[in-house]
């Protein structure tokens, strides 16, 4: 691979924490004959023999540069953060049901929660995890929920199709789901 | 006796349901509706006792639990199709399924944030995420003061309002009745339809109506049909 391109999307990735696509690539390039995926595959190898602090991770249909797992905890404290994207069960619970069956009404999500999910939905669409995709055809014409860019790049994702397989994981349940005490009220 | 209070945090009916299923290895597909119920209704109780507001949405599922509980005591119906032996635990039995499914999700996904909450991005200022988006902060630096000042220019941008009252015609039954008596004097007979082609309102319409069934009644009037489905055609009764 050319160190100038190399170089060039080195430069690119810094720059932005926003996820570097193809289409970006070609513009600022200002050709087309480039195959992202395979610069970004030298640019890793190139860290790796490096030893540098930094990877490349696909996202959101782009490619991101993020500082390797390991840093974490100095970057943590260095910004004072509280760890992980903070979202209550209740409102996972409503953005699982929201990623696995879009575009979803309201309906369909207090259905399959058995609790209505109005606030909640709420909080996830100013988060800019979840927004609205349109009507349906249906009576009432009820607002359509999607998930965002947004939540792909929080949760993690190159692609909706990346979603792990909805089926039913009963050794999850079993395991993990341990009642949890806390001081929040029963939604 | 020793009483432990274990308050767990239920996302919701469903989700207590679960519980008591998984606590008590009990088999989805054949649940004991009258145990699951008792079980259910005990954990209300200690809800209110706890003065926990009860949202509406358990007390559905209680209501639901009862009614599948009085189903599955009636003798089941000689089976004659499929609609009648379907099983009154089934809708339940799917939809507490498909919550578990999503539930397992939702704790995949909980996984996938954690995962990549450790991954930072090159090229986000960290110094600003860190006092960033939280709703607590938004409102940072902001006094109660300056607050006021907001919301009273906010009010003085409303549209003034226009408060228009609007009075009911009041539409006399007895009114309508001389009118109609009007229209019989002069031409003895009168289509039905030709009567309420003078009304200004629905109101008017049923008074008139009301009016119609009222001479009828004193016999002052007959209606006629000539054909089924036929013009009706009120008759002036002569008096005597």
């Amino acid at each position: 691979m050319n160190e100038q391109i190399l170089q060039i999307a080195e430069a690119l990735l810094t720059a932005t924490a926003e996820p570097l696509t193809q289409v970006k690539f070609n513009q600022s390039l200002e050709r087309n004959d480039l195959r992202l995926a395979d610069v970004m595959a030298s640019l890793r190898e190139r860290f790796v023999e490096q030893r540098r602090p930094v990877d490349i991770v696909p996202i959101a249909g782009g490619y991101q540069l993020v500082t390797r797992e390991e840093f974490e905890p100095y970057l943590r404290r260095l910004a004072r953060k509280a760890g992980s994207l903070a979202l209550s069960r209740a409102a996972l619970e409503t953005l699982a049901v929201v990623a696995y069956r879009q575009p979803a009404t309201k309906h369909d999500i207090d259905q399959v929660r058995g609790v209505n999910t109005g606030a909640v939905l709420r909080t996830l669409m100013e988060k800019s995890l979840v927004t609205i995709k349109g009507r349906d055809e249906g009576v009432g014409r009820p607002l359509l929920y999607g998930t965002t860019q947004e939540f792909l790049k929080s949760f993690g994702l190159n692609r909706l199709s990346d979603l792990p397989k909805l089926k039913e994981v009963d050794s999850i349940m079993g395991a993990e789901v341990t009642p949890v005490l806390t001081s929040d009220a029963a939604q | 006796m020793a009483y432990q209070v274990h308050l767990d945090n239920f996302e919701g009916p469903l989700d207590l349901l679960l519980y008591f299923i998984q606590r008590d290895k009990i088999d989805i597909y054949d649940i004991p509706i009258a145990h699951i119920t008792r079980e259910y209704l005990e954990y209300l109780e200690l809800m209110e006792a706890l003065n926990l507001a009860v949202a509406g949405e358990f007390i559905l599922l209680a209501a639901t639990l009862m009614r599948i509980k009085a189903r599955m005591l009636l003798p089941r119906p000689e089976p004659v199709d499929d609609e009648l032996m379907a099983d009154p635990r089934q809708e339940l039995v799917h939809q507490l399924i498909e919550y578990r499914r999503f539930k397992a999700a939702s704790i995949s996904l909980g996984k996938l944030a954690a995962r990549r909450s450790v991954l930072y991005p090159v090229g986000r200022d960290l110094s600003r995420e860190a006092n960033g988006t939280e709703l607590g902060n938004y409102l940072q630096g902001v006094n109660l003061f300056q607050l006021m000042v907001v919301v009273r220019e906010v009010l003085g941008q409303l549209p003034a309002q226009t408060v228009l009252e609007l009075q009911t015609e009041p539409i006399q039954l007895d009114d309508s009745i001389r009118t109609i008596r009007r229209a019989l004097a002069s031409a003895r007979q009168v289509v039905l339809q030709q009567i309420f082609s003078t009304a200004s309102g629905v109101q008017e319409v049923v008074v008139l109506f009301l009016a119609v069934l009222e001479l009828i009644r004193r016999g002052a009037a007959t209606a006629l049909q000539a054909t089924s489905f036929g013009e009706i055609v009120l008759v002036a009764v002569p008096e005597n």
